[in-house]
């Protein structure tokens, strides 16, 4: 039998180590007291040394971990809750920012407009009082071409009486001729333009 | 061809004490393997407790993970939330029956204690025990009794049949199935595990002839036992405890009494009561 230890020792020793009392069938199935004893004593062992040292390490380091997570949770759910809040004054603060300078750019552009309407109102002042005074001049430089024209009317008529009587008459009784011209002249043309 | 093959059942379970001989507390192989399968199981969960860490690694975490897989799948899960208190005896049963187990399929040991009837035995009677004391203490010796004896919902004339039934199955078989149902498996295997590899040391070794490419289908076969075992090994460690646990349930809640499940849990998807002849049938 000693070849079996070649390769499967465990096989030999079981063989070789077999007791010289012949064990009957029943005693598969029974249990041995000195196999139960042993057994009694390392179940006692495992069942003693674990629930006294080591499930209670593992339950503590679990609960520690759930706690941890919990705890992390909380803070993390705190943490976006404040996030939120925060968002929401700075969209606030935002929505405010806007409507102040909407509010500005409004102002600005009213006193613009207003800039450009008093601009405007003062050039048409300037403009008009530039028209009066235009007008005014031309009036009187029309005032003036008038009386020239008139003293050059007068002048050329006596002239041209003369030329047609022959003879000269004196300043004052031609000034009173032409005058008394002028006047019919205009009479006529106020009664015809009437 | 006959091979001249010498198996004798015994050679393979039975040996001469070590120590302490012609004492009723003979040490021989399988108290020594019980005692190093106590140590391997103590060995490793204190050293993982011991790793203190938030999100502990390695050692740690399969110790952890571990227990809270026989806390939560199993205590818990069964029970219910009162199982938690049960957790660390059935943690104890499941991790002392697996490091024995996996005895079995360890090179250089190839036997498991658990496939002699003296820790199968001892733990069956230790769970009866834990069952009946706990039905007792929850529900008093009079409605434990009559709760397992005389079942609700049944007619009274049935109670003739049902009852001896009843008490056959909860205070014989009960125990005497878990004891067998361990033993048996774990026998089965390392009867089938030496058979294969005798054969095949015949075939390859021994008589190494035209009969070789037998020892290739032995061999084959062996490792693919090899692997069977493996999974029997934790099947049996699981059934054993998982049945303890249905059997502290029924003993906490009453007989038939499966409702105390939460059924807002996910994984309550079947009462345990449903979940126990399947499991009884895995196990033959």
């Amino acid at each position: 039998m000693g070849y079996l230890a070649t390769i499967f020792w465990f096989v030999a020793e079981e063989v070789e180590g077999t007791s010289s009392e012949e064990p009957s069938g029943l005693d598969l199935i029974l249990p041995a007291i000195d196999e139960l004893i042993w057994g009694a004593v390392a179940f006692s062992i495992v069942l003693f040394v674990l629930n006294k040292f080591a499930w209670p390490k593992l339950r503590e380091s679990i609960e520690a971990r759930e706690k941890q997570i919990q705890g992390d949770l909380e803070a993390a759910e705190r943490s976006k809750n404040e996030a939120e809040q925060e968002k929401r004054r700075y969209q606030q603060q935002l929505a405010d920012s806007r409507g102040e300078a909407n509010r500005i750019v409004e102002e600005a552009r009213q006193q613009a407009e207003q800039v450009r309407k008093d601009i405007i109102a003062k050039a048409q002042a300037e403009a008009e009082q530039i028209t009066t005074r235009a007008q005014e001049s031309i009036a009187a430089e029309r005032a003036s071409t008038m009386q020239e024209l008139q003293s050059t009317v007068a002048t050329m008529s006596i002239q041209l009486a003369e030329k047609v009587v022959g003879r000269s008459i004196d300043a004052s009784a031609q000034k009173e001729m032409v005058d008394a011209y002028i006047r019919d002249v205009a009479g006529m043309g106020n009664g015809s333009s009437n | 061809m006959v091979l001249a093959l010498e198996l004798d059942i015994n050679h393979l379970f039975f040996w001469d004490p070590l120590l302490f001989e012609g004492t009723p507390y003979e040490l021989n192989r399988v108290g020594i393997l019980s005692l190093l399968a106590a140590a391997l199981c103590v060995g490793f969960f204190l050293y993982g407790a011991a790793k203190k860490a938030l999100v502990p690694k390695g050692a740690g975490n399969l110790a952890e993970t571990l227990y809270l897989f026989v806390r939560n799948n199993i205590a818990i899960d069964v029970i219910g939330p009162e199982g938690a208190k049960y957790a660390g005896y059935l943690a104890s049963v499941f991790f002392f029956i697996l490091f024995s187990n996996v005895l079995a399929i360890l090179p250089g040991i190839h036997f498991a204690p658990t496939s002699r009837m003296a820790i199968p035995f001892m733990l069956a009677i230790l769970t009866w025990i834990i069952f009946n004391v706990v039905g007792v203490i929850k529900q008093g010796l009079g409605g434990y009794l009559k709760g397992t004896l005389f079942p609700p919902g049944v007619p009274k004339a049935v109670y003739i049949l049902l009852t001896p039934i009843e008490f056959f199955s909860v205070f014989v078989v009960r125990p005497l199935t878990l004891m067998v149902r361990l033993l048996a498996n774990l026998m089965a295997g390392h009867v089938l595990l030496t058979i294969f590899f005798l054969f095949t040391h015949e075939f390859l070794v021994t008589n190494i002839g035209p009969t070789a490419p037998l020892g290739l289908v032995t061999l084959a076969v062996a490792t693919a036992l090899m692997m069977l075992e493996m999974l029997v090994v934790v099947m049996q460690a699981y059934i054993f405890t998982m049945l303890s646990a249905f059997y502290i349930a029924e003993a906490v809640h009453g007989h038939g009494a499966e409702d105390h499940l939460t059924h807002d849990e996910p994984a309550h998807e079947t009462p345990h009561e449903d979940r126990r002849p399947q499991l009884e049938g895995v196990a033959a």
